[in-house]
């Protein structure tokens, strides 16, 4: 008997959202748990989607994670994670030898954040700074408000920020580790004109968020299926490397809590 | 500075749909390595280093060779044409083969030197050819040596089989050898037509004589745009003959050698199967007389011949996919 697919939701951040869930549609094709996929220009409409049962599984950012478990209230279940997302981190960036080291340091300083709505470049960053004493009268903020509603995901605001460091409008650059990893990845040498000021504890960005009136044993085949893609398989590899990841992982939930307490403290609404 | 590089390559690269390319100005041959580092690191691939610039494909490349079944992949199989020379003078034959053509022999010590080396090189296949092959009396030597390596075919017109050549063939080895004989229709008509007056009948009877020899028979035609209802007859007819689908084959007359008309043929338009002949080698048997399908003078070593066969493919097919992805006509 055929399969009635699961139904995912994403966000089209990247033209390669089309390949990429293409692929794991294929993937999940022979698999006891079929996938269809519908993807949404924005998070805060995906959160909608699986808060009405439009969709049986969303992947969701960290910011969605959260309003979608406080929307639901306490209904959510992270069921998968990127190896990535459970090392994430927020990074300032400055200029080699300009002399900064750490957040105390960036007292009375231009510190460039991205959009308002991005967990990585500007509502955490915010929040250590907060921890540490530096409230938003203490610095310069340097803003850009690019793509809202795609949660930071397209790094668009993070190569604006750090170009803004280059473009002495600023003197350190709030920026995801993903995107920091990216730049070097031909190696260190190559971004030897900028450092790393400060860099942030981990914490957990993505997940595959589903509600807990989905069928667990139904999940539980899906995450299976999930977590065997192989990074030696060629064409696993080929989504993995699209997605940004190694290994598919179960997802634990601890890493969450700095993103929950700043969503607190800067008042950041459930709803958009 | 590398720096501002970098943010180029992030932000242009992430943005481009996967399949497509970028192209990144570079001032130095620093910035290319620089460049290939990042992408081997990143999952994307150089695609074309220019004198200014470097043609950046978004993900990885899908290897064309790969995505083929294994059995249609280049150097899978291998022909061999042993002769020109045939008694036949098809009015569409590929090679221009008949009684008149220069028989362009491939003498029995350098075929087994060929068969040696397309085991080597991992060919897995062999088909031969002509001309009629069968009109050289010591075929079944080059036979023999062919089937002991590899699984082999052998095309014919099934018209020859006579006096010593008959009693040649029924001395052959049933095991590994397919006797892919030809015939265009149901009927006469169309086949004697291209073929020859007579020629219809007398196919018949040599896949008749073949099948009661217990060899393994393939029965293959080839038709032109005249063909009108034959391919339907002609199913039919080898369901009446017995012949299981992997027994017969259809295939178009292409516009090469004797043949005015028909499906034109290029490197970029086939998957080659590389095609060796006394002239050299060819990109695929269709086309054995045509230079520009010529790949190689000699055909040692084999597997250089079948790698660069190979990578010619994979090359163009990836630079179309390239091109047919940057010309979107919606």
């Amino acid at each position: 008997m055929t399969q009635t697919p699961i139904v995912v939701g994403a966000v089209a951040y990247t033209a390669n959202v089309v390949p990429i869930w293409e692929g794991i549609k294929e993937y999940f094709a022979e698999s006891p748990t079929p996938i269809d996929f519908v993807l949404y220009s924005n998070y805060e409409r995906q959160v909608d989607a699986l808060l009405a049962g439009h969709v049986d599984l969303a992947w969701n950012t960290n910011v969605a994670w959260v309003r979608t478990q406080r929307q639901s209230g306490g209904h959510a279940v992270a069921l998968a994670t990127r190896d990535t997302d459970l090392v994430f981190k927020t990074l300032m960036i400055g200029r080699a030898g300009s002399g900064l080291d750490g957040l105390a340091s960036l007292t009375g300083k231009r510190v460039a954040l991205g959009s308002r709505d991005s967990g990585q470049a500007r509502i955490l960053p915010l929040h250590f700074l907060a921890r540490e004493g530096i409230s938003t009268d203490d610095i310069e903020l340097v803003i850009f408000d690019s793509d809202v509603g795609k949660h930071g995901d397209t790094g668009r605001s993070d190569l604006d920020a750090i170009r803004a460091v280059l473009d002495e409008e600023a003197d350190v650059a709030a920026v995801g580790i993903n995107t920091w990893q990216n730049l070097n990845a031909a190696g260190d040498d190559t971004m030897s004109d900028l450092e790393v000021v400060w860099e942030s504890e981990p914490y957990n960005h993505c997940n595959f968020t589903a509600l807990d009136s989905f069928d667990p044993e139904r999940a539980e085949a899906w995450v299976a299926t999930l977590l065997a893609m192989d990074w030696e398989n060629p064409s696993h590899r080929r989504i993995l490397e699209l997605e940004g990841l190694r290994k598919w992982e179960r997802a634990e939930l601890t890493g969450y809590q700095s993103l929950i307490q700043a969503m607190d403290e800067q008042a950041i609404s459930d709803h958009w | 500075m590398t720096t501002r590089l970098m943010l180029r390559l992030v932000d242009e690269v992430g943005a481009t749909h996967a399949g497509g390319t970028v192209r990144i100005p570079v001032d130095a041959a620093a910035d290319v390595d620089v460049i290939e580092r990042w992408c081997a690191a990143t999952g994307n691939e150089v695609l074309t280093v220019l004198p200014d610039a470097v043609e950046v494909h978004r993900g990885r490349i899908v290897d064309p060779v790969a995505s083929l079944p294994e059995d249609r992949r280049p150097g899978y199989r291998l022909w061999i044409y042993t002769n020109f020379h045939c008694n036949l003078a098809c009015d569409y034959c590929c090679v221009e083969s008949s009684p008149k053509a220069r028989p362009r022999v491939i003498p029995v010590d350098e075929f087994a030197a060929i068969v040696a080396e397309a085991s080597a090189a991992g060919v897995r296949e062999l088909f031969l050819t002509g001309g009629e092959p069968f009109m050289l009396v010591d075929l079944d030597e080059r036979l023999r040596i062919a089937s002991q390596a590899l699984p082999t075919t052998v095309l014919t017109n099934a018209m020859v089989w006579k006096g010593e050549r008959l009693r040649r063939l029924e001395a052959l080895p049933r095991e590994g050898l397919t006797l892919q004989i030809s015939l265009d229709s149901a009927t006469p008509d169309l086949h004697d037509r291209h073929r020859g007056t007579g020629s219809f009948a007398r196919a018949l009877a040599g896949i008749r004589t073949a099948i009661d020899l217990g060899f393994e028979v393939r029965v293959a035609a080839t038709l032109g745009n005249d063909a009108g209802d034959a391919e339907r007859e002609l199913l039919d007819f080898f369901d009446d003959l017995g012949l299981d689908a992997h027994q017969r084959v259809v295939r178009r007359v292409a516009q090469q050698g004797s043949a005015n008309a028909g499906l034109t043929v290029s490197r970029t338009s086939l998957i080659p199967e590389v095609c060796i002949t006394a002239d050299g080698v060819f990109w695929h048997p269709v086309a054995a007389i045509d230079p520009a399908m010529k790949v190689a003078d000699e055909w040692s070593p084999l597997a250089g011949v079948i790698d660069a066969a190979t990578q010619e493919y994979r090359d163009y097919r990836v630079k179309g996919d390239v091109l047919a992805s940057s010309f979107p006509c919606a």
